[in-house]
């Protein structure tokens, strides 16, 4: 019985280091994509969407519980958030007006660090649609 | 002058982030991922979330021309 649940928490472990040495060597594929095109598309939201629908599978953990009064700095910042990154998207010239994706260009300008990125990304998809 | 006050704007969210979770985290309560997991257990604002989340993705690592 022992010996069951080993060999199940080690193919589980197994299966786990597989899916995240794909998800890698996809993520070093997919941001050599040219941009702005539809293959690259395909690949960022198609991938997001696998991992999203793949994380929905999961439970997520039970959390501590939230008053209202404590939430709404959190909604208010988000909001803000949203609203500076939305304004700045839909006004042009961009380098007057900077978008998230231009701030970090700096940081995202070699294909590992670009790639390491899109893996965490796709990582973070699969936390969030935990139910 | 537009874009320095916009990556001020960013900057100022960040430091208002990271005080706000600092805050959080002496008072014991309140961090933001005990607010984000309340959240998400609701669907329509796990829905919300994710489809900000790939919008995002495909802005950063689609619409733009680093090479």
């Amino acid at each position: 019985m022992d010996r069951h649940l080993r060999s199940g928490r080690s193919g589980t472990r197994a299966l786990r280091a597989a899916a995240g040495l794909a998800g890698v060597a996809y993520a070093w594929w997919a941001v050599g994509l040219a941009p702005f095109s539809a293959a690259a598309t395909l690949a960022v939201v198609g991938a997001g969407a696998v991992a999203a629908v793949a994380g929905s599978r999961a439970r997520r953990p039970a959390g501590r519980a939230v008053a209202v009064r404590q939430a709404a700095p959190w909604i208010a910042l988000a909001v803000a958030a949203t609203t500076l990154q939305l304004a700045s998207y839909l006004q042009q010239p961009r380098r007057d007006h900077p978008t998230l994706s231009s701030l970090t260009n700096a940081l995202l300008d070699s294909h590992p660090a670009r790639a390491a990125a899109f893996a965490c990304w796709l990582a973070v998809a699969a936390v969030l649609a935990r139910r | 002058m537009t874009a320095p006050l916009t990556a001020l704007g960013y900057a100022l969210l960040v430091l208002a982030a990271a005080g706000l979770e600092l805050a959080a985290r002496r008072r014991g309560a309140g961090r933001l991922a005990d607010v984000l997991s309340a959240a998400l257990r609701h669907p329509p604002v796990r829905f919300l979330v994710l489809a900000g989340w790939l919008w995002l993705g495909w802005h950063v690592f689609v619409r733009v021309d680093w090479r």
